[in-house]
């Protein structure tokens, strides 16, 4: 839509009135205005074809009006019946929010099932963490029983005791307490 | 949308009553009884239902033509009112705002019983209808109510493509009838803003038709 129509828009769309009601409100454009856009949309196809379906679609939006003459009284107590509603329904708070709407139950239950995963991982790593410091402290044990045992042994009886060269963790302990060992 | 209206009615020649003054919505009579609200004050807040009952009745009426309907949901905005105008900012007027949750609660309505695809399928019987085209008679008097229930069908669903604004401001402005310049003053922002929006609004609906109509 070029710019003298898009800027006045509102003007062309106010004045035509394609409904069988006017709107109540509405302020008129100026004849300059009117006369402008009169003979852009003579010449201008696109322009003209545009404006016209914004007209329909107008039209159809100001079917959204209440009916003329519609009767806008409400039953009596209708007040009562709000605080009552009010009453019922309580203060919001932010749970109303995850409770009341799908989407929020929806974010609720992910929330809830990524919480019991990441417990649920927690505890497994923390179990075989626990289970891996057991193994290398009774691994420890064993070595230091076997070095305290061949204390007087030939050394290739101590080159025994490295029986898990791919364990770096296991064979840096070893040679730790080994140095302690003869410090002692 | 039917292309076939060529010729153009342009509107009547002369100025019209124009509302020029930008209001101050922080000091108005409005404002006080609204901090009163927020204050808790039960007198106040039965003003304002009293004062906005039957402009919300008759914006959601308009909406879903249903009375019953349009009772229950004028009673939640009115809660809503109650729990939310703590966070009333007074950037716009009271109505503005109250305008806005109507028809955010008309729109969550049609969501929650799914019936935009025809609105009326379940809720409108015949006698509905009948007694709808007796009461309102159509624009050149031959559309079928049938016809016009598709139609209104139609807007809601288009109205439900643009933002809570868009579609506030666009029926503030046609169903309601407020000029651009009224709309400036109800909603704090300036006259070229309210233009803007509003043409990016009827852009956007025609090419939510557009679309709608291809995958028909």
């Amino acid at each position: 839509m070029h710019r003298e129509i898009r800027d006045h828009i509102e003007d062309v769309l106010a004045g035509s009135q394609p409904v069988s009601r006017p709107a109540p409100f509405e302020g008129r454009p100026s004849e300059a205005i009117l006369q402008d856009t009169r003979e852009h949309l003579a010449q201008c196809n696109e322009c003209r074809a545009e404006v016209s379906d914004m007209q329909q679609q107008t039209a159809l939006i100001r079917e959204l009006r209440a009916p003329e003459g519609f009767a806008t009284d409400l039953r009596p107590g209708f007040y009562a019946r709000v605080m009552e509603r009010i009453e019922a329904e309580g203060p919001i708070s932010i749970w109303n929010l995850f409770i009341e709407s799908a989407f929020g139950r929806r974010i609720a239950v992910a929330s809830l099932s990524l919480a019991l995963l990441i417990g649920a991982y927690l505890v497994t790593s923390e179990r075989s963490a626990e289970e891996s410091l057991l193994a290398l402290e009774s691994q420890q044990v064993t070595t230091e029983q076997m070095i305290v045992a061949g204390e007087d042994a030939p050394a290739r009886e101590i080159t025994r005791v490295d029986q898990s060269p791919t364990d770096q963790s296991s064979e840096d302990a070893v040679l730790a307490n080994l140095v302690t060992y003869r410090e002692q | 949308m039917d292309a076939s209206i060529t010729t153009l009615p342009f509107p009547a020649i002369g100025e019209g009553p124009r509302a020029r003054t930008r209001v101050d919505h922080k000091n108005s009579e409005e404002a006080a009884l609204v901090r009163r609200v927020q204050a808790r004050d039960e007198m106040a807040f039965r003003e304002v239902v009293e004062r906005y009952q039957s402009k919300v009745f008759s914006i959601i009426f308009g909406i879903l033509r249903n009375r019953n309907d349009a009772e229950d949901i004028a009673q939640q905005v009115f809660a809503k009112v109650y729990f939310s105008i703590k966070n009333f900012d007074f950037r716009s007027s009271l109505l503005t705002w109250i305008y806005k949750i109507t028809v955010n609660e008309c729109y969550d309505y049609l969501r929650k019983k799914r019936v935009r695809k025809l609105v009326y399928e379940s809720d409108f019987s015949q006698e509905d209808a009948q007694r709808m085209e007796a009461s309102e008679p159509a624009i050149d008097g031959s559309v079928p109510a049938d016809t016009r229930l598709a139609q209104r069908d139609l807007i809601l669903k288009l109205l439900s493509k643009v933002s809570e604004e868009e579609r506030s401001l666009i029926l503030l402005k046609e169903v309601e009838g407020h000029s651009v310049e009224e709309l400036a003053g109800m909603t704090g922002l300036n006259e070229n803003t309210i233009k803007v929006k509003l043409f990016r609004t009827r852009q956007k609906l025609l090419r939510a038709a557009g679309r709608l109509t291809r995958t028909r």
